[in-house]
């Protein structure tokens, strides 16, 4: 989960560009993809607005998709505040979205069949060696292992947003474990629900058969050797925030969900614990962090994997989906060379751009940073979720101080980016329909081929001019109509 | 073929919801009592708390306070919420083993118990709350078995019902009928219609055997009776039916113990005598059945859910 940062008060120097707005034109006119939507709710009260959004939350709680937030002494669960207003992609624009996903993934994975076997692109000089070599998500474990169609990040969850030029751009990647995608699924069926008429009327693309792809995707990687191999999803347990997303998958695929308690290797072959014995497992889809997977390899006080897992991956008896160590792909300093790795591998210019990042461990691009400390956000390269990170505008000048001392002790620990604005969707808030912050994640299989799932995922900022859009800190989510061809392009 | 730890699951998901049924309904009786006569309602609550293993007979003086406590005390593990509790958590853990519409029946119970309100939605109406909850409880395992494929997981589940419903109506027969206590037996009319409705028996023991409450008749009805689904001999049927069905699908014929510990319970009710019963007191003949359950219980851990590695590793 990436990090955004507050709206940046009105006395920053840089210049305030109005963020683009998804549903309006900066004329004010209803862009085509959405007139249908605003047609609807002109005919729609406050109080049957209210009444739907009431109705999509009683659906997700019944349903029981809940985070858990454990407090002191109890613990309760919450629902992700879901707003009933899809977003709305047109076809053309998708199609872009699409091209660029497919074009990085396609890269980041022959970067990561590269970096774990000949190390071309290093020795090229494109990318730092030690960067890669030295970043904490590397695995030396990985080197020279076999991984069926170089496909090592099977699911990959990439956060884009849209710059005020309206032109997608890619924020972050995330090729661990990523999450998210039960939401999509489940605001997709609750707005079936609230919008049954527009939704038809729209020409919605589906997204139902990610389940199905995805199970595809994980068969595929175990097809060579086994002809029908068993699948299993490997959750840390109920206790994890993602565990709903976790059963939900394993139900919707019609496969096991796994703990490391049920699993049990033996001989470098990996088995689970059925009422009648041991059965052999094929491929694992994994929700489990590298650190995580196996005691022996990784973290000796984890209890979440099983011992000599990783064995028997080496030994070509499981396959581990995503591959441990693709971490590396989406390390922060790492990120600011995905255009050159894919004009590396593929010859192409990179369809989605990146946000402008300064490396701190260039000199040039160091005092560029330490003399606009005021107006940047510097983040720690190692560490996510928001820890080790200065957010410029919002900063104090003795905590700019501190991360100047910082940066200059360990400059290759950091990197920088320009405070970035989020493009703007219509909410449902308090019963009126406002503007707020939006980014975008959709989410990419790799297996034997490359699909992108026509939707995504779309988080909000739900307090009012806010950039946050993470869960835990006052953010929600909202269903993301991709529209097909014939429908909503710009006339 | 399914997980151990699933099957775990399933089994106690039948357990917990069949728990909470029980107490609720005796809850319900408890209270039902107190609208009639003082005497009769202590009487009745008396056997209530012993059936649900409180030993504190001071609370039977106060039989409204001891139904919410019983209903809603979160740190009591013995309360209808924390069966409640333990089941949905269970059931959170298996959550893609079962349907979403049976899943969805034990989440709105588990809502309405833990909602901040429960307490004031008691107070208002203590008997409606404990009657939806039970009617609630019955569109589980209504949802349950039209959706769910009747597989090995629902005969554990089921496995997990009938064994803790036979251990608890053991229980409140040795408690209204045993002889270790030296209480006068019970032979009030009141109290003896208050018995069966705890066992959800009333109505179907009045078709069998009239309005004429026999404290003899009603033994004989609540244990041995062949289509009364809370009979003790009715859920050994189903017990060793359920057993023989996970057998089958394990594919372990004739090599398990469950199965043989089931049938001769089963046998045992079946061929049961009501005068021998008697003679030799119902006490004797409920603890028999109540430790070949618990055997029963021991044998099905021992076979499909904790056994030792060693012998089932791959040559």
């Amino acid at each position: 989960m990436s990090v955004r940062r507050d709206e940046p008060a009105l006395n920053v120097a840089a210049p305030i560009v109005a963020p683009y707005d998804e549903m309006l034109t900066p004329d004010g006119e209803v862009r085509p993809h959405y007139a249908a939507l605003d047609a609807r709710l002109s005919t729609l009260s406050t109080e049957e607005l209210a009444e739907r959004q009431r109705t999509q939350e009683r659906f997700f709680l019944l349903q029981g998709i809940t985070f858990t937030v454990y407090g002191a002494e109890s613990s309760t669960e919450r629902i992700i505040p879901s707003d009933i207003l899809p977003r709305i992609i047109a076809a053309a624009e998708w199609a872009r979205i699409e091209a660029g996903l497919t074009q990085r993934l396609r890269a980041l994975n022959m970067f990561l069949a590269d970096i774990y076997s000949e190390q071309q692109i290093l020795m090229d000089g494109v990318v730092p060696r030690e960067l890669v070599l030295q970043a904490p998500s590397y695995r030396r474990e990985m080197q020279n292992l076999y991984v069926p169609h170089k496909a090592y990040a099977n699911v990959c969850g990439s956060d884009l947003i849209r710059q005020p030029d309206g032109a997608f751009a890619v924020l972050e990647d995330n090729l661990r474990v990523p999450s998210g995608v039960s939401y999509m699924l489940a605001n997709r069926e609750a707005s079936r629900r609230v919008f049954p008429g527009t939704f038809r009327g729209a020409g919605v693309r589906s997204i139902d058969r990610y389940p199905d792809l995805l199970l595809t995707t994980l068969k595929s990687m175990a097809a060579d050797w086994r002809p029908n191999p068993q699948v299993v999803v490997l959750t840390p347990g109920v206790y994890n925030s993602a565990y709903y997303e976790h059963a939900y998958l394993a139900r919707l695929m019609g496969v096991p969900l796994v703990e490391g308690r049920d699993l049990v290797v033996h001989d470098n072959m990996v088995y689970m614990r059925t009422t009648t014995g041991l059965r052999r497992i094929d491929v694992i889809y994994r929700r489990v962090d590298d650190d995580f997977i196996d005691p022996l390899t990784f973290r000796r006080d984890s209890s979440l994997g099983a011992a000599g897992l990783f064995n028997a991956y080496r030994a070509g008896n499981v396959v581990i989906c995503n591959a441990p160590g693709t971490g590396v792909a989406d390390d922060k300093a790492v990120y600011a060379y995905v255009p050159e790795i894919i004009k590396y591998y593929l010859g192409e210019d990179a369809i989605l751009p990146n946000i402008e990042t300064f490396l701190c461990r260039e000199p040039a691009q160091l005092s560029h940073v330490l003399g606009n400390l005021d107006k940047l956000v510097v983040k720690a390269v190692g560490a996510s979720g928001g820890y080790g990170m200065l957010v410029g505008p919002h900063s104090t000048k003795a905590q700019q101080a501190e991360f100047a001392d910082a940066l200059r002790a360990d400059p290759g620990n950091y990197i920088a980016q320009p405070t970035i604005q989020l493009s703007t969707a219509p909410c449902l808030i308090d019963h009126a329909v406002e503007a707020r912050h939006v980014d975008l994640r959709p989410f990419i299989l790799s297996g034997e081929k490359i699909v992108v799932t026509p939707g995504a995922l779309t988080r909000v900022a739900l307090r009012k001019g806010s950039l946050v859009v993470n869960s835990s800190q006052g953010g929600g989510s909202k269903d993301t109509w991709v529209l097909s061809e014939t429908k909503g392009d710009p006339k | 073929m399914m997980l151990a730890r699933v099957a775990d699951s399933l089994y106690w998901i039948g357990r917990y919801v069949e728990r909470a049924e029980h107490m609720c309904r005796l809850s319900d009786v408890m209270l039902n009592a107190t609208l009639d006569r003082s005497e009769a309602a202590s009487q009745v609550a008396r056997i209530a708390l012993a059936a649900v293993g409180d030993p504190d007979v001071a609370k039977a003086k106060n039989p409204y306070d001891a139904a919410r406590a019983l209903a809603l005390d979160r740190g009591d593990e013995g309360s209808i919420f924390s069966s409640i509790a333990l089941a949905r958590e269970n059931a959170r853990q298996v959550r893609d083993q079962i349907t979403t519409e049976t899943w969805e029946r034990l989440n709105l119970i588990y809502l309405r118990m833990s909602d901040p309100e429960a307490g004031r939605s008691f107070e208002d109406g203590s008997q409606l709350f404990l009657h939806d909850t039970i009617a609630d409880l019955h569109l589980f395992k209504g949802a349950g078995d039209a959706t769910m494929s009747h597989g090995e997981g629902w005969s554990f589940l089921l496995l997990g019902v009938y064994l803790e419903r036979a251990q608890l109506i053991g229980s409140l027969l040795e408690v209204v009928f045993g002889e270790g206590r030296r209480r006068r037996p019970i032979s009030d009319h009141f109290a003896l219609t208050s018995v069966l409705r705890m066992g959800c028996a009333l109505e179907p023991y009045l078709r069998a055997y009239t309005a004429e409450m026999q404290p003899r008749l009603i033994l004989q009805f609540l244990m041995l009776d062949e289509d009364f689904p809370r009979s003790i001999r009715f859920c050994t049927q189903e017990i060793e039916s359920h057993l023989s069905a996970i057998i089958r699908h394990a594919g372990m014929a004739g090599s398990v113990g469950p199965d043989r510990l089931a049938g001769r319970l089963r046998a045992r009710m079946q061929y049961a005598d009501m005068d021998e019963i008697h003679a030799q007191g119902p006490s004797a003949f409920l603890k028999t059945v109540l430790d070949e359950c618990a055997a029963i219980h021991r044998s099905l851990y021992d076979t499909f859910v904790a056994y030792p590695l060693e012998d089932r590793l791959p040559a």
